[in-house]
């Protein structure tokens, strides 16, 4: 922009293009390569480094794949979180797609009141960062310990093979913590939803279609879009969200005499693989049932 | 929306006032009720509880199992966080005003560079634009955590430790805001935009006029998530900043709650539990604040 527009004339229309696209991202590419770009690379430096922070500054000892190894190998509770972190992601993530789906589809219908309840489910915003998730959890109230415990449902995990316990002990203490997860996933459901072309409805419907049919021949499809973004936006608030087991165990060990700063770095970026792993195997299967309803 | 189908109607059929979405209660509406008056009250238990719990006793905030609501409410919790205040070396007021002042700065500026940024990656063409979004889907997996001590050693060459800079720049690329805002940038149609641009409308106009309107709802949700990451943030606090005065109330808070209390850690409860719903309430006002940006501009975003 600044002193660009003198020699405009002599630049094409695509390189302009490009020139404003360029200038409405400069700022937020500086912001960026600084903040992120530059500190993910040194993280990922750190990562093969014993690194002893002294007085006069960092001290690097380069040990290859030495802080890996022992995170996956060595370590007797690191693996044990991924893997309730992978159970518990794999277990939240359809529960609050099909939640946000089912409630964004009642609240898109009219009816006395919706503008309150629209509200009310928005609410999780505010709930599940800052200081509120931390108090619940910090007073055991996120969970439902009671559950767990009645006679009858530790029978029946006790019937169920145990590599299905763990899920279904967490679906049945965490449910309404993982309902928490889905204001911002039930706003854009909402807007693509608004987004459908109500006439495709009346077509539809004098047509002789069923609500039932509706649903799943045109809301249905018209909505993967947004189950693609909110399947990756779930996943990752899940991920990120500070009372993480595995976000609070490398925190701990970032600042953990035994642990330090490269063994953190490579822990971090173990779970960021394992982050990389499970969003593609959301997006794979979702991707193969948008392209199936398409057709 | 559904006013105007209601006349459609009854300009061919001669129905009146009662279209198929009637304006007041009706029996058949009954079912919306019986299913979202109860997942309601489970979306609004967290801020009961934290209000209950501010007024709670030492023994009912002890009390195994945990009660949700408070049985005999009490502002102790309250006054002991006054009297801690009123001892602090440094005034409150100082550091409620680096707070107010950092978070105002810190949600207008990653609006405007975020949605900036998410109409350069979603409506213009150049050659590094998919490279750019990918770059920043990455990032967004990458816990943020694990960067801040590389980020320390940026920020230390920068000179901005001990600044107010410090609180407000890294926090301005959020990556999931823009991921949010170029997804509901993607949704505007491509023809809106190409109208504005033979009725000679410039790259600035066309952002400022036509994109951040339509996509007011986005906005006011990546407002409220960087309005709490903000104000609740005592991590910058804790580790970029050594001078006192500068930093902000979320760490104060902290503080009280944890360091100088020590020993006692019964009245340090209870002063957690009022720092929190402390900390909540501005959380609270603006989303009520924003949510009818939210709300209202929602139905009418595209084309129609």
């Amino acid at each position: 922009m600044n002193g660009r527009s003198n020699n405009r004339r002599e630049i094409t229309l695509r390189t302009r293009e490009a020139l404003y696209g360029y200038g409405f991202i400069l700022l937020w590419i500086v912001g960026f390569a600084l903040f992120m770009a530059v500190p993910l690379v040194q993280t990922l430096n750190y990562s093969f480094n014993q690194v002893t922070v002294t007085a006069s500054g960092i001290n690097l000892e380069f040990s290859e794949w030495a802080n890996y190894s022992r995170a996956l190998f060595t370590d007797p509770n690191f693996i044990e979180l991924l893997i309730g972190y992978t159970v518990e992601t794999l277990v939240s993530v359809p529960i609050v797609l099909i939640f946000a789906m089912i409630i964004a589809l009642f609240l898109n219908v009219k009816f006395r009141l919706k503008g309150l309840f629209r509200i009310i489910f928005f609410l999780p915003i505010v709930i599940t960062s800052g200081p509120v998730i931390k108090e619940l959890t910090a007073q055991g109230a996120a969970s439902a310990p009671g559950i767990a415990n009645i006679p009858a449902v530790v029978e029946f995990l006790a019937t169920l093979p145990p590599a299905l316990r763990s899920p279904v002990q967490y679906l049945l203490t965490s449910f309404i913590l993982i309902l928490w997860f889905s204001g911002v996933q039930i706003l854009i459901y909402l807007s693509s939803l608004q987004k459908i072309d109500r006439s495709i409805y009346e077509a539809a419907a004098i047509d002789g279609a069923s609500s039932w049919e509706i649903f799943w021949k045109i809301v249905l499809p018209s909505l993967s879009t947004a189950t693609v973004v909110n399947a990756v936006y779930t996943v990752v608030t899940l991920s990120h969200f500070s009372e993480n087991k595995v976000i609070r165990y490398i925190y701990d060990q970032t600042y953990d005499v035994h642990g330090g700063i490269g063994y953190a770095s490579a822990m971090a970026f173990l779970y960021f693989g394992l982050m990389v792993i499970l969003l593609a195997l959301v997006y794979f299967f979702l991707m193969k049932w948008a392209s199936r309803g398409t057709r | 929306m559904s006013k105007r189908r209601v006349s459609r109607f009854s300009r061919y059929t001669g129905v009146r006032n009662r279209g198929i979405n009637p304006q007041g209660f009706h029996v058949s509406q009954l079912k919306f009720y019986v299913l979202l008056l109860p997942l309601s009250v489970f979306m609004l238990l967290p801020i009961v509880f934290i209000f209950s719990s501010a007024f709670k006793p030492p023994d009912e905030l002890f009390a195994f199992p945990p009660r949700f609501f408070v049985v005999s409410p009490t502002t102790q919790n309250f006054t002991d966080l006054f009297s801690k205040l009123t001892n602090s070396g440094i005034p409150v007021s100082r550091y409620l005003f680096n707070s107010v002042l950092i978070t105002l700065v810190t949600v207008a500026a990653s609006i405007l560079v975020s949605s900036a940024a998410a109409y350069a990656l979603s409506k213009k063409r150049f050659k590094l634009k998919n490279t750019l979004f990918t770059i920043n889907n990455i990032a967004l997996m990458f816990v943020p955590i694990a960067v801040t001590i590389p980020r320390f050693l940026v920020i230390q060459k920068f000179n901005l430790l001990d600044t107010f800079w410090v609180h407000i720049l890294p926090m301005l690329a959020m990556p999931v805001g823009l991921f949010l805002l170029k997804q509901f940038i993607d949704g505007i149609p491509d023809e809106v935009i190409e109208a504005a641009q033979i009725d000679g409308a410039s790259d600035w106009w066309i952002y400022l006029r036509i994109i951040l309107p339509m996509i007011r709802p986005a906005l006011a949700t990546i407002a409220i998530l960087t309005f709490q990451a903000a104000w609740n943030n005592a991590d910058t606090s804790t580790l970029y900043i050594n001078n006192e005065s500068l930093r902000n109330l979320a760490f104060y808070l902290s503080t009280l709650t944890t360091t100088t209390t020590g020993a006692n850690s019964v009245a340090g409860q209870g002063i957690a539990a009022a720092a929190a719903l402390i900390m909540f309430l501005p959380n609270l006002l603006i989303f009520i604040f924003l949510q009818s940006q939210v709300m209202s501009t929602m139905s009418h975003s595209g084309l129609k």
